[in-house]
C-alpha cells in the first residue's frame, strides 16, 4: 500500500518538475498574456475547490447534518488548498496590468470604464483580493483549524461555535466568491457585466468542492480507510452532485439564454466570442461533460452510491469544471483555443502540486472527526 | 483507523440536540383520533364566521371580475407604459406563495427531513390553491378573456399557432405543468389517509365516498412499495419544478430589455424570494390551525421554529439579489440602468422601494433571535411584513421599471383603481375558502407520513435518518 | 362466500412482531406472502422476497419521450408548419424551446409515476379484493400490522396457515373467503369505466362546444359581430326620420371648395389673387381655360367661341374695356359664383384652378392689348 503511495508521490513530483519548467519556458517564450491566462486557470481551479469545500463543511454546521459528520474531515483537509493559493493567488496579480483592460491608462478613454476606473484599478482590486483571501483563511482556521483540534480535546463546544460562525462564513462566502468573480473571471471583459456570475461560480465551486470530496472518500475507502461509511452515505454524496449538476447546468443556461433572447450588443459579445469557430466545439463539449454525462451517469437510483461510477464521475465533474474556467477566461486570448505545451506544462505543475498538497492533507488529524459528539450517529445513518 | 477505535460517543449540547417530532405520548391510534377526527364531526362556529367573511371577500372578487369582463380592462389602471400592473404582480405573488408548499413537500422529503411529515399535506394544499389563485390573472388579464383558450396549441381554423418563442407560453405551459403535478402529489399522499377514513367512518354515504375517492386502497406491502418509489420520483421531479417554474415567471422579465428586468440573476432570485413569501404564508396558516384545531402536539413550536430559520435563510439570499442589483446598477455604467435603480429608492414610487427593503430585509432579522422565532406575536409581524414585502418587490419590479423606461416622453405615472383592489381582495378571499373548506373535509396532517416517523414506528435498528 | 379460502391473515401489534414473524413464516412454503400496514415498513420489501419496482425505469423513458415530443413539436409548428420569424428569433430557436421541453419532460414523467403506479403496477382502483371487507382493515389503516398467507394458484390450506402465524406471534388470525364474483375484470366494472369516459367526454364536447361556439357570440362578449355602428343602407334609431344615411348638415364645404370669401361681385374685388405669376400656374390656366372657357369666351378669349352658335346667349367678350377694368377677384367671382347665363363653374375648377385660369385672362387681355412697354421689354430680354 505505502509503495503505491511512495510511486504515485515520486510521480506527482517528477510532474511538477516537468511542469515547473515549461512554466518558466512559457513566460520567456509565449508572451505574457498567455502565460498569465494559464496562471489564471489554475489560480481559480484551486480557489474554487478549497473555498466550495470549505463551504460544504460550514453547510453541515449550519444544518446541523448528521449523516456527513463520518466524511466530514475530507471536505475539510480539501479545503486546506486555500492555503497554498494564498501566495498563488498574489503571485497572479501580476496578471492585472497584462490581461485586465480596465487597469490600463487606455481604460480612462472608454466611458464605461471610466466610470468605475478606481473600482478596477490596480489598488482596490488587490485591496479586495487580499480582504478575500485573508477572511479565506480566517473561515479555514475556524472551521478546520478547530475541526482539528476537536480531535484532541473532543470538546462539544467546537460544534457550538461553528454552528455560531456558519451563517456568518455564508454571508463572507457570497462576498468573497461574487467579488471573485466580478474582478478575477468577468473582469477580463470589464465592459460586459452578468449578475448572476457570483451565483455560477458559486455553483461550479461547490460542485468543484463535492466531487473531490467525493474522490478523495472513494479514494480512501479504496485503501481500506474510511470503514464505516457505507453505500447510505456514499448515495447522498452522489445525489449531490447530481442535484448540483442541474443547479449548475440551470444557471449556466439562464444566463445565456437571457443573453442570446435579448440579443443586446453589449452582452451578446461575450457569448459570441465562445460560440465563434473552433470554440464552438469547446462550448459544447463543456456542455456534455458538464451537463449531459454527469446527468445520464447519476440519474438512476442505483448508480448514485456505487463507488466506482462515483469515482468516474467526481473526475469527469473535476475535469469539466477545469474546462470551465478554461472556457471562461482563453477567450480573450483570441478566436482560436489555445492548447499546447504551455497548458500542458501548467497542467502538470499546478496537478501535481495540487495532488501532492491533498494527498499530504490527507494524513492531517484522523481520517474522521473522532472528536465530534455526532460522530456515532452519522455512521447509523441509514437512508 | 476508526474501525479499531471505539466510536466516541459524546455529550451533545443542548442547543445543538434536534426537538423532539412530537410532544407528548402519540401513537398511531390517538394521531388517527385526533386527526381524523375532525372531518367526521361538525366544524366549530369559528369556522362559519371564517368561512362568511372568505365567502364574502370572494364575491367581492367574483363582482370585478365580472364587471371587468363586461366593461374591459380600461376599469383597471393599467395604461401606456405601465401595461403590467396589479394582475402580474398578483400572478407572481400567488405562483411565488405555492413554492413554499412543494419545497416542504419535495425538498425536504429529499433531505429526508422527518420534521416536514407534520406540515407537508397543509403545505402542499396551500400550494394548490395559491396556482388556483394565480391562474385567475392571466386567465382575465387578457381583452378578450372568452377567446384564452387561444393560448393552447391546438389545430384550428385560423392556421395559426401560439408563439413558442414567448416566455408567456412557457409561463402557460409551467404553471400548468405545475398544477397538474401537485395535485397529482397532494391525492396520491391523501390515498392512504382518506382510507383509513373510510375504515373508520359509520356513515354510509361517506364510506361509498372515501371508498371511491381512496381507490380501494389497502395498505399492501407491496404497494406500498410501488407507492413508496413514485413518491420518490415525484419529489424528485417536483423538486426541478419549484426551481423551473418561477424560473420561468422571471423570464416574462428577465428576457425583455426594460432597463430593471434584464437581469441575469433574475431566475434564482425569484425562486429564493417565492419561497420567502410561501414560507410566511406557511408560517401564519399553520399559527391558526395549530391553536384552532388543538394540534400543537404535532404541529410543534420546533417546527415554527426551523421554519423561521428558512424565512431568515431567504431574507439573506433576498439581501444578497438586492445588493447584486444596486451593485449591477452602478458596474453596468449604464445610465437607465442607473435611473431605473434611482426611481427605487426615490422618486414617485421611492416609498414602495424603501417599504419593500424594510419588510424583506430589515423586519426579518429579527428571526436571528430565538424569542423571536418562538413567539407567536414576533412571527406573525414578520410573516406579515414579508408578504406585504413580497407583494410590493413585485409592485417595485413592474411598476418602477414600467413607468419610466428609455424614452421620457412615455413616462407616465400608474394608479390602481378599485377593481384591481377588490380582485385581489377576491383571491384572498378564494385562498381561505379553499383553505377553510380543505381543513372541514381532508385531514390537515398527512397521518400515515406521520405514522411512519413516531418513535417506535420503524422496526428498530437504532438507525438515524438524518 | 365460497368455500376456497383467499388469504389467512395475522394482525401484529408491532411492526417488530411483524418483521420478526416474516422469515418463520415465509420458511413454511405455505403461499404467497404480502403484508397490510399503515405506513410503510423500512426492509419489508426484502423480508418479503419482492422484486424492485420497475417504476424507475419506466418513469425514466417517459420523461425522455416528453422531452423528444415537446422538441419535436414545438420544431415541427415553429420551423416547418408556419416559420415565422418572432423578435429577430429565426424559426429554429432551440434556446427557447428548452424551457417548455423540461416542462412536459416533467409533465410526461409525473403521469407515468402516478398514473402507471396506481393502474399499472398495484391496479388500483379496484374494490373487490376480500381485505377491504374483512375485520381486519379497520386495524390496518389504523395501527395494526397484518402478515397475510395467500392462495397461489394452488389451494391455501387454511389450518396450517392459521397455526403458523399464531406460532408466529400473531395477536389476532382471520381467513379470507374467496369472492364470488371474477376479482378484477368484472363486465359491471368494465361497463361502469366505459360508461364514465363516454360520459367524460360528451361532458368535455359540450364543454368545449359552449366555450368555443357558443359563449364567444354572447353578450357581453358578442365577438365584435354586432356593433353600435352604422352601416350604409340600415336604418338607425338615432335619427328622427329612422334612416341610417342622412343628407349632410345643411352649409357642408367640400373638400377644395371654401366659401368665396364675398357676397357680391363688388366684395369680390378686394380678394387678392394668391397665386404667383410663374410658368406652371400659366400653364395651368391656359389648360383650364382651353376646357372649360374657351368654348364660349374663344380662344382669345373674344366671346366667339365654338358653342356660341349653338347656345343662343352671347358670351362676353374678354378683350372689352369693360372687362380689363374688372379686379381680378371680380373675375373670380363670376367663375365661381355664374352671372347671368354664365353658369357657375366651382364644381368643375377648384380653387387654385379658378385663380390660375384669372392669371391667365389677364395674359390673354396684355397679349390682344400691347403696348410698347411690352414690346420693350420682350425686346430688351
Amino acid at each position: 500500500m505505502s509503495e503505491t503511495n511512495a510511486r504515485t508521490t515520486n510521480l506527482l513530483r517528477g510532474a511538477m518538475a516537468i511542469g515547473a519548467v515549461g512554466v518558466v519556458a512559457a513566460y520567456f517564450q509565449t508572451g505574457l498574456e498567455r502565460f498569465w491566462a494559464n496562471w489564471l486557470l489554475w489560480f481559480v481551479l484551486f480557489f474554487t475547490v478549497g473555498l466550495g469545500s470549505l463551504f460544504i463543511v460550514a453547510l453541515e454546521h449550519l444544518v446541523g447534518a448528521k449523516w456527513s459528520v463520518p466524511i466530514r474531515r475530507i471536505p475539510e483537509r480539501v479545503a486546506t488548498l486555500l492555503i497554498p493559493t494564498v501566495p498563488i493567488g498574489l503571485i497572479a496579480l501580476g496578471a492585472l496590468r497584462v490581461l485586465y483592460p480596465g487597469t490600463r491608462p487606455e481604460a480612462l478613454q472608454n466611458k464605461v470604464l471610466a466610470g468605475k476606473a478606481f473600482w478596477l484599478g490596480i489598488p482596490f482590486f488587490s485591496a479586495r483580493a487580499i480582504v478575500c483571501f485573508a477572511l479565506s483563511l480566517l473561515a479555514l482556521s475556524i472551521f478546520v483549524g478547530g475541526s482539528l483540534k476537536q480531535d484532541k480535546t473532543r470538546d462539544p463546544a467546537f460544534n457550538v461555535r461553528a454552528r455560531k460562525f456558519a451563517p456568518a462564513f455564508m454571508a463572507l462566502f457570497a462576498l468573497v466568491i461574487t467579488l471573485v468573480a466580478f474582478d478575477w473571471v468577468s473582469g477580463l471583459t470589464p465592459e460586459w457585466y452578468s449578475d448572476i456570475f457570483g451565483v455560477y461560480l458559486f455553483a461550479g465551486a461547490f460542485l468543484a468542492g463535492l466531487a473531490a470530496t467525493t474522490l478523495a472518500v472513494v479514494g480512501l475507502q479504496a485503501q481500506g480507510r474510511l470503514d464505516g461509511v457505507r453505500g447510505d452515505h456514499r448515495y447522498n454524496l452522489g445525489g449531490f452532485m447530481f442535484a448540483f449538476t442541474v443547479f449548475w447546468s440551470y444557471i449556466g443556461f439562464a444566463q445565456y439564454m437571457l443573453m442570446w433572447y435579448a440579443n443586446l450588443p453589449d452582452e451578446v459579445i461575450y457569448f459570441k466570442a465562445r460560440l465563434d469557430g473552433s470554440w464552438h466545439v469547446v462550448t459544447l463539449v463543456l456542455a456534455v461533460t458538464h451537463f449531459v454525462l454527469p446527468f445520464i451517469a447519476l440519474v438512476s437510483q442505483g448508480s448514485k452510491g456505487e463507488p466506482q461510477r462515483l469515482r468516474r464521475v467526481a473526475t469527469l465533474m473535476l475535469g469539466a469544471h477545469v474546462l470551465d474556467i478554461y472556457w471562461l477566461i482563453f477567450p480573450v486570448l483570441g478566436r482560436t483555443p489555445l492548447f499546447s505545451w504551455p497548458e500542458v506544462s501548467f497542467a502538470l505543475f499546478f496537478l501535481g502540486l495540487g495532488l501532492l498538497w491533498v494527498r499530504g492533507a490527507m494524513e492531517k488529524g484522523e481520517d474522521m472527526p473522532v472528536g465530534d459528539p455526532f460522530l456515532a450517529e452519522g455512521l447509523e445513518f441509514r437512508l | 483507523m476508526n474501525s479499531e477505535a471505539a466510536v466516541f460517543r459524546g455529550v451533545i449540547p443542548e442547543s445543538l440536540m434536534d426537538p423532539p417530532l412530537t410532544v407528548g405520548h402519540v401513537s398511531p391510534g390517538s394521531l388517527d383520533d385526533q386527526v381524523l377526527a375532525f372531518p367526521e364531526r361538525r366544524p366549530p362556529a369559528q369556522w362559519y364566521i371564517g368561512l362568511a367573511i372568505t365567502l364574502s371577500a370572494l364575491a367581492t372578487g367574483l363582482g370585478f371580475i365580472g364587471y371587468t369582463f363586461y366593461t374591459g380592462i380600461g376599469a383597471w389602471g393599467n395604461n401606456s407604459p405601465v401595461f403590467w400592473a396589479f394582475d402580474i404582480i398578483n400572478f407572481v405573488f400567488w405562483v411565488g406563495i405555492g413554492h413554499a408548499g412543494t419545497l416542504i413537500s419535495a425538498i425536504l422529503f429529499l433531505f429526508r427531513k422527518r420534521w416536514r411529515n407534520a406540515i407537508a399535506r397543509f403545505a402542499e394544499a396551500m400550494t394548490i390553491f395559491a396556482v388556483m389563485c394565480a391562474v385567475i390573472f392571466p386567465l382575465i388579464h387578457v381583452g378578450r378573456p372568452w377567446l384564452v383558450y387561444w393560448l393552447f396549441p391546438y389545430p384550428n381554423q385560423r392556421a395559426l399557432w401560439s408563439n413558442f418563442r414567448s416566455p408567456l407560453l412557457w409561463d402557460v405551459f409551467a404553471v400548468n405543468t405545475y398544477f397538474a403535478v401537485s395535485a397529482m402529489f397532494w391525492y396520491l399522499g391523501l390515498i392512504p389517509d382518506i382510507a383509513s377514513m373510510r375504515d373508520r367512518t359509520t356513515s354510509k354515504f361517506r364510506k361509498v365516498l372515501y371508498t371511491a375517492l381512496s381507490l380501494g386502497w389497502r395498505g399492501a406491502a407491496s404497494h406500498w412499495q410501488h407507492f413508496e418509489k413514485a413518491y420518490l420520483l415525484l419529489a424528485g421531479l417536483a423538486t426541478g419544478l419549484v426551481l423551473s417554474v418561477h424560473s420561468v415567471v422571471s423570464f416574462d422579465f428577465a428576457t425583455s430589455v426594460v432597463p430593471g428586468w434584464h437581469m441575469t440573476i433574475f431566475p434564482p432570485y425569484f425562486v429564493a424570494g417565492a419561497i420567502f413569501a410561501g414560507f410566511s404564508m406557511v408560517v401564519m396558516v399553520l399559527v391558526v390551525v395549530r391553536e384552532s384545531m388543538q394540534l400543537k402536539n404535532l404541529i410543534t413550536m420546533a417546527h415554527l421554529d426551523v421554519m423561521n430559520k428558512v424565512i431568515l435563510g431567504m431574507s439573506c439570499i433576498m439581501a444578497y439579489s438586492y445588493g447584486m442589483e444596486g451593485f449591477t446598477a452602478w458596474y453596468s455604467q449604464n445610465e437607465y440602468l442607473q435611473h431605473g435603480f434611482m426611481n427605487i429608492i426615490s422618486g414617485t414610487y421611492g416609498w414602495a422601494g424603501w417599504l419593500t427593503i424594510t419588510c424583506n430585509i430589515f423586519v426579518p432579522q429579527l428571526l436571528w433571535l430565538k424569542t423571536c422565532r418562538t413567539s407567536y406575536f414576533w412571527m406573525i409581524l414578520v410573516a406579515v411584513c414579508v408578504t406585504v414585502g413580497m407583494w410590493f418587490e413585485r409592485f417595485v419590479i413592474i411598476v418602477i421599471s414600467l413607468h419610466q423606461d428609455y424614452l421620457p416622453s412615455s413616462w407616465h405615472i400608474y394608479k390602481p383603481t378599485m377593481v384591481d383592489f377588490g380582485i385581489l381582495l377576491g383571491t384572498f378571499g378564494l385562498f381561505f375558502t379553499l383553505v377553510l373548506l380543505f381543513a372541514r373535509v381532508l385531514p390537515v396532517i398527512a397521518t400515515s407520513e406521520v405514522k411512519a416517523i413516531l418513535p417506535g414506528a420503524q422496526p428498530g435498528h437504532g438507525g438515524s435518518h438524518v | 362466500m365460497s368455500e376456497k379460502t383467499f388469504a389467512v391473515l395475522g394482525l401484529f401489534e408491532s411492526p417488530d412482531a411483524l418483521m420478526h414473524a416474516i422469515p418463520k413464516v415465509r420458511d413454511q412454503k405455505l403461499g404467497r406472502l404480502e403484508a397490510y400496514t399503515p405506513y410503510p415498513i423500512h426492509g419489508i420489501d426484502e423480508a418479503l422476497g419482492f422484486r424492485r419496482s420497475p417504476l424507475g425505469g419506466m418513469v425514466m423513458i417517459m420523461g425522455v419521450v416528453g422531452a423528444v415530443t415537446a422538441l419535436a413539436f414545438q420544431y415541427w409548428i415553429s420551423a416547418i408548419d408556419y416559420p415565422i420569424v418572432t423578435g429577430g428569433k429565426p424559426p429554429y430557436s432551440w434556446e427557447a424551446f428548452v424551457p417548455i421541453m423540461f416542462e412536459v419532460t416533467v409533465l410526461f414523467a409525473t403521469f407515468t409515476a402516478g398514473l402507471g403506479m396506481l393502474l399499472l403496477l398495484n391496479r388500483l382502483p379496484f374494490f373487490g379484493h376480500p381485505v377491504l371487507t374483512s375485520r381486519a382493515i379497520q386495524g390496518i389503516t389504523r395501527d395494526r400490522y397484518a402478515l397475510s398467507i395467500e392462495a397461489d394458484g394452488m389451494a391455501l390450506d387454511a389450518a396450517a396457515a392459521r397455526a403458523a402465524l399464531a406460532a408466529a406471534g400473531a395477536a389476532d388470525v382471520e381467513v379470507l373467503a374467496e369472492p364470488d364474483a371474477v376479482p378484477f375484470l368484472t363486465s359491471d366494472y368494465v361497463m361502469r369505466a366505459l360508461g364514465g369516459i363516454f360520459a367524460a367526454c360528451v361532458v368535455a364536447g359540450l364543454l368545449m362546444y359552449a366555450a368555443i361556439k357558443v359563449i364567444p357570440v354572447m353578450p357581453p362578449m358578442v365577438h365584435m359581430h354586432e356593433q353600435p355602428r352604422l352601416n350604409p343602407q340600415a336604418p338607425s334609431t338615432f335619427f328622427r326620420d329612422g334612416h341610417g344615411m342622412q343628407q349632410p348638415v345643411a352649409g357642408t364645404v367640400s373638400r377644395g371648395h371654401l366659401p368665396i370669401g364675398a357676397a357680391s361681385q363688388e366684395e369680390a374685388a378686394l380678394l387678392a389673387n394668391p397665386l404667383p405669376r410663374t410658368a406652371e400656374v400659366f400653364a395651368m390656366g391656359r389648360k383650364a381655360f382651353t376646357n372649360r372657357c374657351a368654348v364660349c369666351h374663344g380662344a382669345l378669349g373674344t366671346g366667339v367661341g365654338s358653342m356660341t352658335a349653338a347656345y343662343g346667349a352671347k358670351p362676353a367678350n374678354l378683350q372689352a374695356q369693360r372687362f380689363r377694368d374688372y379686379a381680378d377677384g371680380q373675375i373670380y367671382w363670376v367663375i365661381s359664383m355664374g352671372k347671368n347665363a354664365m353658369p357657375s363653374h366651382a364644381a368643375d375648377l377648384t380653387e387654385t384652378q379658378r385663380w390660375a385660369v384669372v392669371h391667365y385672362v389677364r395674359t390673354l387681355q396684355r397679349a390682344q392689348n400691347a403696348g410698347d412697354q411690352d414690346m420693350n421689354a420682350a425686346g430688351a430680354r
